[in-house]
């Protein structure tokens, strides 16, 4: 399996600092963005990227090569570092996550806002964690299903099943702004 | 199944990035100098860890500056302030002090 990070992960792990910058360069606006759409909060998608790439800075000298493609390990890290903060917040854990009502505001009110991206933003937010990040891997990201199946730690028919119903759950909401 | 996975496609392809400020970057590198600075050997690595074990998650300049200041206030005092003799003092160095008579003057 050719992985294109392995030479930055392993100088990058022997203290080279350029090589730290270079897979941070590579790596940092994909999982911000990831990070920003999971938690809904800049500076919190910030504070979690940060110690993504803090737990890479002390696993990189031990890092194997072969074992797991980086990219999919470091994309792994930053969604549980999401899903930690996610579930410090009040009253949420992952599992009541799908049981909680829809904040979304209605169609009409959606429609009056106008703005396309906000509206998106708000339907994404309203989906449950999993399948919102299910759906960020593959339909954002453009991740496979395989790859994205590795980094939410599930099984590929799982990960289908989940974005079988954020897609339906999506369509649901926005289905009238974009079709 | 499938107009639904082109529909999203569609709809979450032009989500813009979020761009990453220089702040963060920063700090990111921030983290791996100290990382790479616990690692490192010799001298440097050593001074590494010791500011980390003292004064975890700042710039070397700091407990360095902490402690010359503690030096030089602890010189300075030694200096400019004078020592009172306690009663204590006293009696030790009278003690300490040879005795004044002489043994072949006892007539």
């Amino acid at each position: 399996m050719f992985d294109p990070d392995t030479d930055l992960v392993k100088r990058t792990g022997q203290g080279d600092r350029a090589a730290a910058q270079a897979l941070m360069a590579r790596h940092l606006p994909k999982m911000l963005t990831l990070a920003r759409r999971m938690l809904g909060g800049q500076a919190e998608a910030e504070d979690a990227v940060q110690d993504a790439f803090m737990k890479l800075w002390t696993h990189a000298a031990r890092w194997e090569p072969g074992k797991a493609k980086f990219e999919t390990w470091l994309y792994r890290v930053t969604m549980n570092k999401c899903y930690d903060r996610l579930r410090k917040r009040p009253g949420a854990s992952l599992d009541e996550a799908a049981e909680v009502a829809d904040p979304t505001p209605a169609a009409d009110s959606v429609l009056e806002t106008s703005e396309l991206g906000s509206a998106i933003e708000a339907a994404l937010q309203a989906l449950p964690e999993r399948q919102r990040a299910a759906i960020l891997l593959c339909h954002h990201q453009e991740m496979g299903n395989i790859e994205a199946a590795e980094v939410l730690g599930i099984s590929v028919e799982a990960l289908e099943s989940l974005l079988a119903r954020g897609r339906r759950a999506l369509r649901a909401r926005l289905g009238h702004l974009k079709e | 199944m499938e107009q639904d996975e082109m529909w999203a496609d569609a709809l979450l392809r032009d989500l813009p990035s979020e761009p990453a400020g220089p702040a963060l970057q920063a700090r990111i590198l921030a983290d791996f100098d100290r990382t790479a600075g616990r690692r490192a050997g010799g001298v440097a690595g050593w001074m590494a860890r010791m500011r980390d074990a003292v004064w975890p998650g700042v710039p070397l300049w700091r407990p360095a500056g902490a402690l010359a200041f503690a030096l030089a206030l602890g010189v300075l005092t030694g200096i400019y302030l004078p020592l009172e003799e306690t009663a204590e003092q006293t009696t030790a160095i009278a003690l300490d002090e040879a005795p004044s008579f002489d043994l072949g003057d006892a007539s």
